[in-house]
């Protein structure tokens, strides 16, 4: 299935990617291909039914509630940039 | 000292019997990393001070007559589990700089043993490949033939496993990334059933697909470490609640009377004949040894490439959302908020990571979710019941670990089509959540590795690493010459 350009811009969109004119015509080509060897799922006649779902692994057994200590704060903002003892980020509200 | 696919037991025993220190093992291989992996390209990070450190430490421990069997033992680790204040990148430029500030839980369980980092391997970015060739930062080549890939994404611990700059190492397994790049370097890697291993500190990618696994010289070495990374984690609700066996018990047991499943649709046209000759000939020494070998047919391998890269993809998009460039990652520019995150993400992931995170939004987004994504959640439950019924009648499967040996560099990179069904041998496995074992079964003409699968049921590591054992007593391995 070929993909549209206006298709590439809104999953750009929701990806928080972008693409200047030479990559997207690239990547539209890209994405046709990969989408196109995707359709082929759509050949399996079956639907899904959670209740078919066979998990060994109980996820609704949670944990002990046991209080313990955190991380260290500066430990934590050694990664992140412009630290001043808390994330600084440029300005929300446009 | 000879360290040429070193054995982690024997290793062992020459740490208690002191013909060695941990200090000097630890540097033979710190020595032998300098002298050749300026060419081999498989760590990211070498942490060549804290590797001498852990090796004292360790040697105290083995002085005192507290060793336990990984104490001293030097290992590798892929760049995408965490290690505490070691850089852990996932090979991108997103997380170039990034030092975790925790242990994930196998690094923990490793401490506790006492075991010496080497270093960080590397990987195709995010584990997103199959070749190592997506790394933002080592491109690692394969030691039996540096013009080609070493195989992927864990591409760095099989590359230093095969080339003896590493005894053993962990990587992690989302479609194949153990598995693979174990086949294409000649060296043995498990996928453990999903759940057998926390994925605590793992860098999450497929987060229902991922786990944890050892790379190693042999299945025994596999056990070994399988032994030491499983069980049940409180940091990881997805960690099963299951008894952990000694995985090396029975391994030397004799495989007579087990029943092999070769299911006729990995052994088609899309498989190279070298491969299917050395599979299927393993086949029969497997059965000159007493396994029953039956026919079978896993008819939902035709659509497991699509299933497997729409339930990849989609988690990845999700899990990939949380690299904004705030807190921590690579930081972009920008005015806004928005614009800082675009640019944060644009040039802190490489084009192969973004093309999955579309293809995820693609699969989930309004319009197409019931056509893709819930579709490829019924493909996985068909997979799953198609593999349940060959285990009522068969204790594993075999098959080829890839459809080729390792291909030149540069062959697949600019056909992401074809790189993604070259994953075909190996997605089911992680689809269905089985364990699974890759062994070298043969070599190509020329001279390259080629590795047949052992897949079991679930939480029956014991009966893949017992065959893949068997095989490997009367295979002879060729080590690379680098």
């Amino acid at each position: 299935m070929a993909v549209d350009m206006k298709t590439i811009e809104h999953l750009c969109g929701l990806s928080k990617l972008s693409y200047d004119e030479k990559g997207m015509e690239k990547v539209m080509g890209e994405m046709s291909d990969i989408i196109g060897l995707m359709d082929e799922i759509k050949g399996f006649d079956l639907t899904y039914d959670d209740t078919k779902d066979k998990n060994e692994i109980r996820f609704n057994e949670t944990r002990e509630d046991i209080p313990e200590k955190s991380f260290d704060t500066e430990k934590l903002l050694q990664n992140a940039e412009n630290t001043d003892s808390c994330y600084v980020v440029p300005k929300v509200v446009e | 000292m000879e360290l040429t696919r070193a054995r982690l037991r024997d290793l062992r025993k020459m740490l208690d019997s002191r013909e060695i220190s941990a200090v000097e093992l630890c540097g033979e291989y710190l020595k032998k990393i300098e002298l050749t992996d300026k060419e081999l390209l498989s760590y990211i990070t070498v942490t060549k001070e804290t590797a001498i450190k852990d090796a004292e430490n360790a040697q105290k421990k083995i002085d005192a007559g507290q060793a336990s069997m990984l104490t001293g033992i030097p290992l590798a680790i892929k760049d995408n589990i965490c290690t505490d204040g070691i850089k852990t990148t996932c090979a991108s430029k997103m997380l170039g700089n990034f030092v975790p500030p925790y242990n994930a839980t196998v690094i923990e369980k490793l401490n506790e043993q006492g075991y010496v980092l080497l270093g960080k391997t590397s990987m195709d970015e995010f584990a997103m490949g199959g070749s190592t060739q997506t790394s933002a930062f080592a491109k690692t080549k394969n030691p039996y033939d540096l013009e080609r890939v070493p195989g992927g994404s864990s591409g760095g611990s099989a590359a230093a496993v095969a080339a003896s700059l590493a005894p053993a190492a962990l990587g992690s397994d989302t479609g194949g990334s153990i598995r693979q790049p174990a086949s294409f370097c000649g060296v043995t890697g498990l996928k453990p059933t999903y759940g057998r291993v926390s994925r605590y500190g793992l860098v999450a990618f497929a987060s229902s697909l991922d786990q944890i696994g050892p790379i190693a010289n042999d299945a025994y070495d596999c056990a070994i470490l399988l032994n030491a990374i499983s069980g049940a984690d409180r940091h990881d609700a997805t960690s099963a609640r299951k008894d952990v066996p000694d995985f090396t018990a029975d391994i030397d047991k004799p495989i007579a009377g087990m029943k092999i499943a070769l299911p006729k649709e990995f052994y088609s046209d899309a498989i190279d004949d070298c491969v299917k000759e050395a599979v299927l000939n393993a086949a029969k020494e497997l059965e000159k040894q007493g396994a029953v070998l039956i026919n079978c047919s896993i008819p939902g391998l035709k659509y497991a490439i699509p299933a497997y890269y729409l339930i990849a993809c989609a988690e990845a998009a999700s899990n990939l959302s949380r690299f904004d460039g705030i807190k921590f990652g690579f930081r972009g520019e920008g005015r806004t908020f928005n614009d800082l995150i675009i640019d944060s993400r644009n040039k802190g992931f490489g084009e192969e990571v973004k093309r999955r995170i579309l293809l995820g939004n693609y699969a989930l987004s309004s319009g197409y979710y019931d056509a893709y994504y819930k579709k490829a959640l019924a493909l996985k439950q068909e997979i799953i019941k198609e593999y349940s019924d060959i285990f009522e009648q068969c204790d594993a499967v075999l098959t080829p670990t890839a459809p080729t040996p390792a291909y030149k560099i540069g062959e697949q990179d600019n056909d992401p089509v074809k790189m993604y069904t070259a994953d075909i041998c190996t997605v089911t496995v992680n689809i269905a959540g089985l364990p699974g074992i890759s062994t070298t079964c043969g070599y190509s003409e020329s001279g390259l590795p080629i590795g047949m699968s052992v897949i079991g049921k679930r939480f029956d590591e014991q009966s893949v690493l017992r065959i893949a054992y068997a095989w490997e007593q009367n295979f002879k391995t060729a080590a690379p010459k680098i």
